[in-house]
């Protein structure tokens, strides 16, 4: 089963995603800070992070450019509520810095599942 | 005493008025005036040294020779004749002129000539005196012209100066004060007492009381009351003026209009106030579409399970719709505290500005009438036209709904003004050298000053409770700001209100875009001008945009196939094409272009329909900026 690494401060919604990627089968695991995601991130098991971009301890850049550098391979989604800097340039920057994919909240579920299944499955490819 | 000379024979008497003769001679001689005696023909018969010195003639030579033949014809008949003859009649005539002689120049003289008389009074001759004032002359155009500086001085500095006696009776009042006052030159205020000038009651006294501590005194900011009443807020500074037992004489004030600095002042306070709050709700944005995306993740899960039953299903897809409310109202909270960076391309302002006018004509207030007035309307800023769209559309609504109870005149213009002019109307450092100013003019009903200062706040309204979001002129406020543009407003409560918005004009000539890789895009919209706004953005952007506005364009377009777009925009619309016939459409014509959906935020479920065919690739809520729509097509088409 894909594993799915859930990054996101807020309880409601992580709580949220966990159980929408549960229903598909997925393997979710869950950090609520981008500190927590890297020191506990297990690369054999994770295929896929979702992450938020502005949270304490860690931002969502931070991650990405740390879990990229220790699985090349991983596929990073970047969900982000807009705030103090804008949710515009802060996802921009955020696939810059190399999101396979961005999406701002609120997103539909279903498209972020279209999104997973589309990364997954070229994963496969690679 | 004087001794009287004893004179006992004729050669005595001889010697004596030869002495006398010598004597007079020599006063008239040694006199600083030129002295002469004039006949009745108009000729010297006897002129002394000084007036020969000054004409470089010898004495003897003078005696017989007219007054015409030394001063020339000309002068002789204007003005020395006239007053001879008037001397002659037996007046004492005295003048000041300026004339030439050959040893002095031109120079300033005064002129006496005094009737001589014989025995029997008859006149027979003049004397004539002229004297040499011209030092006198001089000190005096000296007095003048320093009197003058002066004056020019105290009336063209831009300061009131008043000068009162101590009982506050205005003795002298400059022509800035009276200008500041708004007096009309009728009303001569010197009589007039300051203490009709003061807004509040006792304070003159107070002021006074302040003077005997010191005899110069600043009292800063004082709200005066103008010739019609009105205040106006001053700075007032005084000097009081004494005597030797130290009673006050006069006291001197300074009067500067501060209007201007306390509406900077405002205006600053008010930007300080809505970046405040624009901060704030901000964050509150951001926390809100975190709880916004957990209520539409579980409805969208709900709706998963509900698929079945549907009373259940409508449930849930009425959660979502009311996660579309709330997105709408974060995105423009966003976009108040300037938190979305905004897509900017080149565009010229009045295009969007005619679309906008184009789009609200038709639904026009009965009343109203809309006039505009553009110039240069080739000048560009950088900006998304969705967005001026927005801005327009709002000042326009505003101004309607202003105006729909006694009807009234909206004016739009477009101007271009100098970064000069710009820097003082926006009293801030500018980024370009011209700027574009777009006026929305109203007759409507007004704001009172109080609710003025606080429009642009977001869910502050003007209008009745209910109506509206209370978001529009917030929003506004925050896309001009992002654009370094500036929104100005003023006021009048049953006049009108006036909003002027200045935006940088781009200055480079646009750069060609590379047309190689241009994608197509078919834009299917039955509403020219809100489409139009959308085709002028993409246009800007480097896209080549084909229009379809019915059924019969959309074949014609997908039956030429070298014309085949890349993407579609379908910005829904019932009177052109049902949705649901949409997809039949694409059936048919075995189109396999990806669509962008482009729909009213609260959509319906027929939409829903269409949205699951797998033909809508993206979905978009009205009001669609050009960011939202440019990162919707780099999905769509990827």
């Amino acid at each position: 089963m894909p594993g799915i690494l859930i990054v996101e401060d807020d309880l409601e919604l992580r709580e949220m995603l966990r159980i929408s990627m549960a229903r598909k089968k997925y393997t979710v695991l869950e950090a609520e800070n981008g500190r927590e995601a890297i020191l506990h991130f297990k690369p054999s098991v994770t295929d896929i992070v979702i992450t938020d971009l502005i949270m304490p301890d860690e931002d969502g850049l931070k991650v990405i450019m740390k879990l990229r550098e220790l699985k090349p391979s991983i596929k990073i989604i970047a969900i982000s509520g807009g705030g103090k800097v804008g949710p515009g340039n802060y996802l921009n920057l955020a696939k810059a810095l190399g999101a396979n994919a961005v999406f701002s909240k609120p997103f539909s579920i279903s498209d972020l599942m279209i999104k997973i299944d589309e990364l997954l499955q070229a994963e496969q490819h690679d | 005493m004087k001794k009287k000379p004893v004179i006992s024979n004729d050669s005595e008497y001889l010697r004596y008025l030869e002495k006398e003769k010598q004597i007079s001679d020599q006063i008239f001689d040694f006199s600083r005036s030129m002295i002469t005696i004039i006949n009745r023909e108009y000729s010297y018969e006897k002129a002394n040294a000084t007036f020969c010195r000054a004409h470089r003639i010898r004495t003897q030579s003078v005696v017989g020779r007219t007054l015409s033949d030394i001063w020339g014809d000309d002068a002789f008949k204007t003005y020395i004749k006239k007053n001879i003859d008037l001397c002659f009649a037996g007046n004492t005539i005295r003048y000041e002129a300026a004339f030439d002689t050959p040893d002095l120049g031109t120079k300033y003289f005064e002129v006496i000539f005094r009737p001589l008389t014989t025995g029997n009074g008859e006149v027979t001759h003049l004397l004539a005196e002229t004297t040499d004032i011209n030092d006198l002359m001089q000190s005096k155009q000296a007095v003048i012209e320093k009197e003058e500086e002066f004056r020019t001085f105290e009336t063209n500095l831009p300061i009131g100066f008043l000068r009162v006696d101590p009982a506050g009776n205005i003795i002298h009042a400059n022509r800035s004060f009276h200008r500041i006052m708004d007096c009309n030159g009728d009303i001569p205020l010197p009589g007039i007492n300051i203490r009709n000038f003061y807004a509040s009651p006792g304070m003159f006294e107070m002021q006074m009381e302040e003077l005997e501590e010191s005899n110069t005194r600043s009292f800063g900011r004082v709200t005066l009351k103008n010739c019609n009443g009105t205040e106006i807020p001053c700075r007032l500074s005084a000097y009081i003026a004494r005597d030797e037992t130290g009673k006050p004489s006069y006291i001197d004030f300074a009067v500067e209009d501060s209007s201007r600095e306390l509406m900077l002042e405002n205006r600053l306070l008010q930007a300080q106030n809505l970046e405040t709050i624009g901060a704030l709700a901000g964050g509150i944005a951001h926390d809100f579409n975190n709880i916004l995306a957990t209520i539409s993740g579980y409805a969208e899960m709900l709706q998963d399970d509900l698929q079945d039953d549907p009373g259940h299903y409508e449930m849930a897809s009425r959660i979502m719709s009311a996660v579309s409310r709330g997105l709408s109202l974060t995105k423009q909270i966003l976009t108040f505290s300037r938190q979305v960076e905004q897509e900017k391309v080149p565009v010229r302002v009045a295009e969007v500005l005619k679309e906008t006018i184009g789009f609200i004509t038709p639904v026009l207030p009965a009343g109203v009438t809309l006039k505009s007035n553009m110039s240069k309307t080739e000048v560009r800023v950088l900006a998304d036209p969705t967005q001026l769209f927005r801005v327009f559309l709002n000042l326009m609504t505003n101004a309607f709904q202003a105006m729909e109870e006694e009807g009234g005149r909206l004016v739009v213009t477009q101007n271009v003004v100098d970064s000069r002019t710009a820097r003082h109307e926006l009293n801030k450092d500018t980024v370009a050298d011209e700027y574009v100013l777009i006026s929305f003019k109203d007759t409507g009903k007004g704001m009172e000053p109080s609710l003025l200062k606080r429009i642009f706040e977001p869910f502050f309204s003007a209008r009745d409770f209910g109506k509206g979001t209370g978001l529009g002129l917030s929003v506004v406020h925050g896309i001009i700001s992002e654009m370094d543009g500036e929104i100005l407003v003023s006021s009048e409560k049953g006049k009108g209100s006036v909003f002027n918005i200045y935006m940088p004009v781009l200055k480079d000539k646009p750069e060609p875009v590379v047309s190689e890789k241009r994608k197509k895009i078919l834009f299917f919209s039955g509403n020219k001008h809100e489409s139009q706004i959308l085709i002028i953005a993409l246009e800007n952007s480097g896209f080549d945009l084909i229009r379809a506005s019915d059924r019969d364009n959309l074949y014609s377009v997908f039956n030429n196939t070298a014309n085949t777009p890349d993407l579609i925009i379908y910005m829904a619309d019932t009177e052109l094409i049902r949705q649901e016939e949409l997809a039949g459409l694409y059936l048919e014509l075995k189109i396999g272009t990806p669509c962008i959906l482009i729909t009213d935020p609260d959509h319906s479920a027929i939409e829903e329909n269409l949205l699951n065919s797998g033909i809508i690739k993206q979905h978009l809520l009205k009001p669609v900026s050009l960011r939202e729509l440019r990162d919707a097509i780099q999905s769509a088409i990827k």
